[in-house]
């Protein structure tokens, strides 16, 4: 019996993969249908910044969750204004991983962010404000207690404040003292940020 | 003694819910996202989950699809998150939460949801 010759495989998968490695051709095997041709384009193209707005503009429609991890990686690489601002704009999606993702992407980029962050602290959407506080959670930056302070000092809304106030209790420092007092003045009536205020202001004072 | 899994990336809301539930008699465990909560969960039995929506690694909404996705779909789930919107609470409900809570929950708002979830009657 002869030896039945294989048919070369002809998926539409591996003709994506041929795709040229340029930059036009990354761009177009972003939208490719295979999710693994679109991650090792998302890949390929953290060596080139000015592939950011197609970066961005593909996260805001991915529906794979590993093909989003790997954009945010490369826009995290490529760590410039337009990267920095493109994981700002999926702090305001409503899916809830790439928020999450974003944040932690964020974290990664402390000198790139930090011009951003008095922006984001005043977004009026407050949901954003507290976005831009867990960012700060390990955002290794001087001016991270100044900004915890501020929004305690300064912020109405009860959710701002207790995010900032629970990592004021991890950062803070005696400065930060007389806002966790006034803020207690302030919201008198929330047991949690009484709670949380009275937690920091121990961890301060034990400090 | 009833057992109740508070999953929550922030540690301070942790120990604030954890002092209101064993005040009220209640067995605590902890899981700082939705990852370790699965791992909880499985080594369970918990007669409740408190979730937080967004947290690393899995956030609630995740944790809640897979834990239903089991076969212990029955346990009672009360999603808790700064986020008032209906987008969000529609989205909690179908992910498989059976009540949701917006924060800063307040005692007796917390106690109520777990004791009607648990069948437990009126907070008194």
């Amino acid at each position: 019996m002869g030896l039945r010759k294989q048919s070369p495989k002809s998926s539409a998968s591996e003709d994506e993969r041929r795709l040229p490695r340029d930059l036009p051709g990354l761009i177009t095997a972003l939208s490719a249908a295979d999710p693994m041709t679109r991650r090792w384009a998302a890949r390929d193209l953290a060596a080139r910044p000015e592939s950011c707005p197609a970066l961005i503009a593909r996260i805001a429609v991915e529906t794979e969750t590993s093909v989003i991890e790997v954009i945010l990686t490369s826009l995290t690489l490529i760590g410039d204004n337009t990267a920095v601002a493109g994981l700002i704009d999926c702090l305001r999606s409503e899916n809830p991983m790439l928020r999450n993702a974003a944040i932690e992407a964020m974290k990664q980029l402390p000198d790139e962010v930090a011009p951003w962050m008095g922006q984001l602290l005043e977004d009026p959407d407050p949901d954003i404000r507290i976005f831009a506080v867990d960012v700060l959670e390990s955002l290794r930056h001087p001016q991270v207690e100044d900004w915890l302070i501020g929004v305690i000092a300064q912020d109405d809304h009860v959710n701002v404040c207790a995010t900032a106030v629970d990592l004021l209790g991890e950062v803070g420092s005696e400065r930060a003292a007389p806002a966790l007092q006034a803020l207690k003045a302030r919201f008198a009536e929330e047991p949690y940020i009484q709670f949380a205020a009275d937690l920091a202001l121990k961890r301060i004072s034990a400090n | 003694m009833k057992r109740i899994l508070i999953i929550d990336d922030a540690a301070t809301v942790r120990l604030y819910h954890r002092g209101i539930l064993e005040g009220a008699g209640y067995s605590v465990t902890e899981a700082v996202n939705g990852l370790e909560a699965l791992e909880r969960a499985a080594e369970g039995p918990f007669d409740l989950y408190l979730v937080d929506i967004n947290m690393p690694k899995l956030d609630g909404y995740g944790f809640l699809r897979e834990l239903r996705a089991k076969d212990i779909p029955q346990t009672p789930a009360i999603m808790v998150s700064t986020e008032a919107a209906d987008h969000d609470q529609q989205l909690a409900l179908a992910s498989g939460a059976n009540l949701y809570l917006v924060k800063p929950s307040k005692p007796a708002q917390l106690l109520a949801h777990v004791r009607l979830l648990l069948g437990e009657g009126q907070t008194s």
